[in-house]
């Protein structure tokens, strides 16, 4: 009985298994399909494979309908904040676990409770902050916003990561003469590379990604990022299906590179939060 | 929290350092660009909701006047509060649920499990733009995949403008969703799961254990923290669902969309009214409930757990 029904089951569950792959990775393949194509083969049959690909598209997509403006903004935004949220979030946490004071306490709690902060009570008096800083409407604005909203995550990852090197190497460096900075530089930095490279490559595609403070905080078309070029182009009322799915295509490339190099320390970084 | 400060004692770490300059050379930056553009705007939100601003500058205290119309006068607001409310319920219920299965298909010894995870797993980076746009199509009335596949099965009658229609648009969106982030939870499930003692698990199969009643009685009573936590996690990103929706409604049809948060959005940045009062009331109000929720249900939830033991 039980060897009859097992390899029924088996097939039972491995069409389950492709009939989900065909659901999550479909819709890709699809626009993937569609950014070679023209809007009007693409009214004619919406679901042909592209047998004349227009691999021009891309270059027409970048040049004239601006999406080399939006990736090369995105990109000036997106690497600038990484950088900076993790070198300062680096610096953060090892400040906090190196250097204990009476405020540690407090100072960790109220670093970590950001992370549960909803974006809608910062963005609408930050829309006001900006405005009167003259940062409204400039990518610096952007930069320093998402730098500020990145922090508490990032300095909770690299803080539990740094407190499990061991002191001692610490007091060796100092015995060995190093200033403060250098042994956070040489020592703390160099051995906390993993967790650093995971909360960079999180920080990247969460600032990639982002929407909502980049449609409060930037208005000009030639400061928008990628999310919101994309965006501008579903407002028109002729949509050009065709040239928005190039669009569609040249923003989720670099997600899909980096994930075919780093995809399980992404997936684990992405999910380093929920596990506890 | 004072566990936690004697391991750090026996990693030899002192328990104060007297070097000030250090602390506020590394701690400073991180310190200063936070509180000023995180914590600051959020004590901005709770000042402005006490006050209306009119235009020229012209800013009025009002007390908890906003509140009060909120609360009281604004229909809109509580019907976006009931989508939201739908919204979350069924979105954590179905994402937490679809993420399980995944994790079981994957568990259950699928050959090629790797390669199905990380195509599970990818919706999960795209962002809420791309994502939006692709079922917007998706969805299309004319030659959306859904309605092309209902024709074919000669099943016009139910071929539908998904998301032009006030009774269906909440659950197209939804379904947009839980797309999205039912690999998030695959992931965390997986991980679960390979953390069960093996010896349990195979003392269920000794006994003749049916899968059904070893994935009842043995798996999923072990998986209640991890089941406690991804509800609670998905719960509070659902109720302040903003981007999946502007993107692919924008509240519409006929607010049958409206969530809490792009009402919010709306009130502040497409009326013209210039008034960030009321809008930042909305959001204080929602911030204050999603404390609350959250407070509950870890409280009431971990509860159980220590009473089943």
């Amino acid at each position: 009985m039980h060897n009859v029904t097992a390899p029924f089951k088996k097939t039972l569950l491995l069409l389950f298994v492709i009939a989900c792959t065909v659901i999550t990775g479909g819709p890709f393949l699809w626009v993937a399909a569609l950014s070679l194509r023209t809007t009007p083969e693409i009214f004619d049959h919406p679901y042909s494979f592209p047998m004349h690909p227009h691999f021009g598209k891309f270059l027409k997509a970048w040049t004239q309908a601006n999406y080399g403006q939006y990736f090369w903004n995105s990109t000036l935004v997106v690497v600038s904040a990484v950088f900076l949220a993790t070198l300062l979030g680096a610096m953060a946490a090892h400040g906090l676990v190196r250097y204990p004071f009476r405020g540690t306490r407090a100072t960790r709690f109220l670093i970590l409770s950001g992370m549960m902060l909803p974006p809608q009570m910062l963005v609408l008096s930050l829309f006001q902050i900006m405005f009167s800083l003259r940062l409204y409407n400039s990518l610096t604005g952007l930069i320093v916003v998402y730098v500020a909203t990145q922090l508490p995550m990032t300095i909770y990852i690299l803080e539990s990561f740094f407190a499990h090197i061991p002191q001692d190497l610490f007091d060796a460096a100092r015995l060995d003469g190093y200033a403060d900075f250098e042994i956070f530089w040489r020592i703390a930095l160099p051995i906390g590379t993993p967790a650093v490279l995971t909360t960079a490559l999180l920080n990247f595609i969460m600032l990639w990604n982002e929407f909502l403070y980049a449609v409060v905080l930037l208005t000009d078309n030639s400061k928008r990022t990628l999310p919101l070029g994309i965006m501008f182009f579903m407002g028109g009322h002729q949509i050009d299906v065709g040239m928005m799915a190039t669009g569609l295509m040249i923003t989720i490339f670099p997600v899909l590179l980096l994930y075919a190099f780093f995809s399980e320390t992404m997936i684990k970084g992405m999910t380093a939060g929920a596990v506890r | 929290m004072a566990s936690r400060i004697e391991a750090k004692e026996d990693a030899g770490i002192p328990r104060q350092s007297r070097d000030w300059v250090p602390l506020i050379v590394f701690l400073g930056p991180a310190l200063v660009v936070y509180a000023g553009f995180s914590l600051f705007p959020v004590l901005k939100t709770i000042y402005n909701s006490l006050h209306v601003m009119k235009p020229h500058n012209v800013v009025e205290f009002v007390g908890l006047g906003n509140y009060r119309s909120l609360l009281t006068h604004d229909e809109i607001f509580w019907k976006a509060v009931k989508n939201t409310a739908l919204f979350s319920v069924f979105g954590t219920v179905l994402d937490v649920g679809a993420g399980f299965l995944l994790a079981l298909c994957l568990f259950a010894k699928v050959p090629l499990a790797r390669f199905w995870k990380i195509v599970w797993f990818s919706p999960v980076l795209i962002s809420y733009v791309v994502v939006g746009i692709i079922w917007v199509w998706i969805y299309d009335y004319n030659w959306g995949i859904v309605n092309t596949v209902l024709r074919w099965f000669a099943l016009d009658a139910l071929a539908h403008s998904w998301l032009g229609d006030p009774h269906t648009a909440l659950w197209a969106v939804l379904a947009t969703q839980v797309w999205k982030w039912a690999g998030f939870n695959m992931i965390v499930f997986m991980a679960a799961l390979y953390g069960l003692p093996p010896d349990v698990l195979g003392a269920a199969e000794l006994d003749h254990c049916g899968w059904l009643a070893k994935l009842v009685h043995v798996i999923l009573p072990m998986l209640r923290p991890t089941v406690v936590s991804l509800l609670v996690l998905s719960l509070i990103g659902k109720m302040m669902v903003f981007d999946v929706v502007w993107i692919m409604t924008r509240g519409g049809p006929l607010w049958s969309t409206e969530t809490v948060s792009t009402y919010v959005y709306k009130r502040a940045f497409d009326w013209n009214t210039f008034d960030l009062g009321y809008p930042s009331a909305i959001a204080v109000v929602w911030f204050i409930l999603i404390l609350v929720f959250v407070a509950l249900l870890t409280g009431s939830l971990r509860q159980r757990d220590k009473l089943e033991y």
